[in-house]
């Protein structure tokens, strides 16, 4: 096995098999590498209910297999949860907690030769309490009934205790201001090449439609994972067909130029008034630092730049935390929209910070976290 | 008693400021060994310049942080001018490459942001170039005067 080979793959255990989102190939990846010693820890989320969960670290293999199924309205970040814990760890992980993780290894907080990344294929997330709100007012279904969803064919479907599925477009849900959280919408990562192996759904075909993984092999780790899932009997494998392979590569390009086409749309050009749109937003700022805790390219700690030299005091026009943030972040900004998560006075603060990263990052032609390249003021030379 | 005074100073900050006889202030950060060295010259030399910089002295331009920068418009600057020595003239060797690639970031983020290019400007100025200096801060106030004062002025600062 080695870089750039392509599997289709399933568990070997039934159990896993079933509650798992498509052959509950991941779970079962994860559980072999802990069983065989390959890491000490592995990170899951713990179901609370259907919208809820909280990340754990675990070395416990039956906690690992339990947690198999897939959550779509829970937008959690992995990477400040491993950072500066030094832990031999795998960890499944969307396009931005990878981009997060290697924005977290290049600040030293990270050892990515201890850290097994697999790479989910995202479409996107959605809000926890965006998605109880939309399930009364779109789907006029409690809640509480809802037993698992379900994204298919762009439908997003949700599936009630008593046995019926609800689908309504993604589109359409969109429109009326719900669906997946505005910072996935404009996402352009879809399948975390960047992650040591990216497993996903697409490209699945024929039969084993729903019941299988589609992996990728991206790195020398990512094959010593997924071969020693073989190994161990927790995992079985086939080649993908070429028309599997092609379907892949269509939905990629097709959910990319959708992402591009939403990134046209929020970031409409302002001429005027910039200063003031900023100012406006910023008001209601109660200087509570949450954005800084989960930001998984932030790894200051709590003495920082933007906090020390923030005064609330000072009076200032516009707070001092936030252009020194809106500075750091306009090189190293994800995009992952932790940030407007958190906020608790609904600051759209991944929307402000994006407005720097994206005219910055093109210009200087750097992307955060999709390589090891640190960014351009490290590369300075003396120019004869 | 107390209420009227207070009111005539508030109505009185409050009202738009004049921009017939206001001078801008604006803070220049210069380098220890090439543009503090051309601002000593520029008035060795006699040139003539208006009163409006602010000079503030960095070993080097490497030094100054765009942190620096912003506080410096936070606190009443009208415009703020970053100078260094000559691309490879630098004391400390590429002190002033790491300027210029930390000034694009800043450019960017403070275009962005909504602060006129007219207010932040570069510029490598050497010990000789004393009349390079005065030219420079000149042409600045006379661009800063067209513009006004900076939206970021808080509020009773001149």
């Amino acid at each position: 096995m080695q870089k750039g080979e392509m599997y289709v793959g399933w568990s070997t255990k039934e159990d896993v098999r079933k509650r798992g989102g498509s052959g509950g190939l991941v779970t079962s990846m994860l559980a072999a590498a802990l069983e065989k010693k390959m890491v000490d820890a592995v990170v899951v989320l713990k179901k609370i209910n259907e919208f809820e969960a909280v990340p754990v670290i675990t070395s416990d293999v039956n906690e690992v297999l339990n947690s198999a199924g897939s959550l779509h309205s829970v937008p959690s970040n992995f990477a400040k949860l491993i950072a500066n814990k030094n832990l031999k760890v795998a960890l499944p992980a969307k396009g931005c907690d990878v981009r997060g993780i290697i924005e977290q290894s290049k600040r030293n907080a990270i050892n990515l030769d201890n850290t097994f990344v697999v790479g989910l294929n995202c479409g996107g997330s959605m809000h926890p309490v965006v998605t109880r709100e939309m399930l009364e007012v779109m789907y006029k279904i409690k809640p509480e009934d809802v037993h698992g969803e379900e994204i298919e064919k762009g439908k997003l479907i949700f599936e009630t205790k008593d046995g019926k599925e609800h689908a309504i477009t993604i589109d359409e849900l969109e429109e009326k201001g719900y669906g997946r959280r505005e910072s996935c919408r404009y996402c352009t990562i879809k399948i975390p090449n960047n992650a040591d192996i990216a497993c996903g759904n697409w490209g699945v075909t024929g039969d084993l439609v729903g019941k299988a993984t589609f992996v990728e092999i991206n790195s020398e780790k990512g094959a010593r994972l997924l071969q020693n899932a073989i190994d161990a009997g927790y995992v079985q494998v086939q080649k993908p067909d070429e028309k599997g392979v092609a379907i892949r590569a269509k939905i990629k390009g097709t959910m990319e130029g959708l992402g591009k086409k939403w990134k046209d749309k929020v970031f409409v050009p302002m001429d005027n008034g910039r200063l003031e749109y900023f100012r406006k937003e910023l008001e209601h700022c109660i200087d509570c630092g949450a954005c800084k805790a989960v930001c998984p390219t932030c790894s200051c700690g709590d003495i920082s730049k933007c906090t020390e030299f923030h005064y609330r005091g000072d009076a200032y026009k516009m707070s001092m935390y936030h252009l020194v943030r809106f500075l750091h972040l306009a090189d190293s900004c994800i995009g992952c929209g932790q940030c407007s998560d958190v906020c608790p006075v609904d600051i759209p603060l991944t929307r402000l910070y994006r407005r720097f990263a994206n005219t910055v990052q093109e210009q200087l032609k750097y992307e955060p976290g999709m390589d090891q390249r640190k960014p351009p003021y490290f590369e300075a030379k003396l120019e004869v | 008693m107390n209420d009227s005074i207070s009111d005539g100073i508030s109505a009185e900050a409050a009202a738009a400021p004049k921009t017939d006889g206001w001078e801008p202030k604006i803070v220049a950060f210069c380098c220890n060994w090439c543009s503090y060295g051309g601002a000593d010259s520029a008035g060795m030399g006699r040139f003539q310049q208006p009163a409006s910089a602010r000079i503030i002295r960095v070993m080097c331009s490497g030094r100054i942080d765009p942190l620096h920068v912003f506080n410096a418009f936070l606190e009443g600057a009208d415009a703020v001018l970053v100078t260094g020595c000559h691309i490879g003239d630098c004391h400390y060797v590429n002190g002033n490459d790491k300027t210029k690639i930390k000034y694009k970031y800043l450019e960017n983020v403070a275009h962005e942001l909504g602060i006129e290019k007219e207010r932040l400007q570069l510029n490598w100025i050497s010990a000789s170039e004393g009349e390079k200096f005065a030219n420079f801060i000149r042409d600045v106030t006379e661009q800063i005067k067209k513009l006004g004062p900076s939206p970021l002025k808080p509020a009773g600062v001149v």
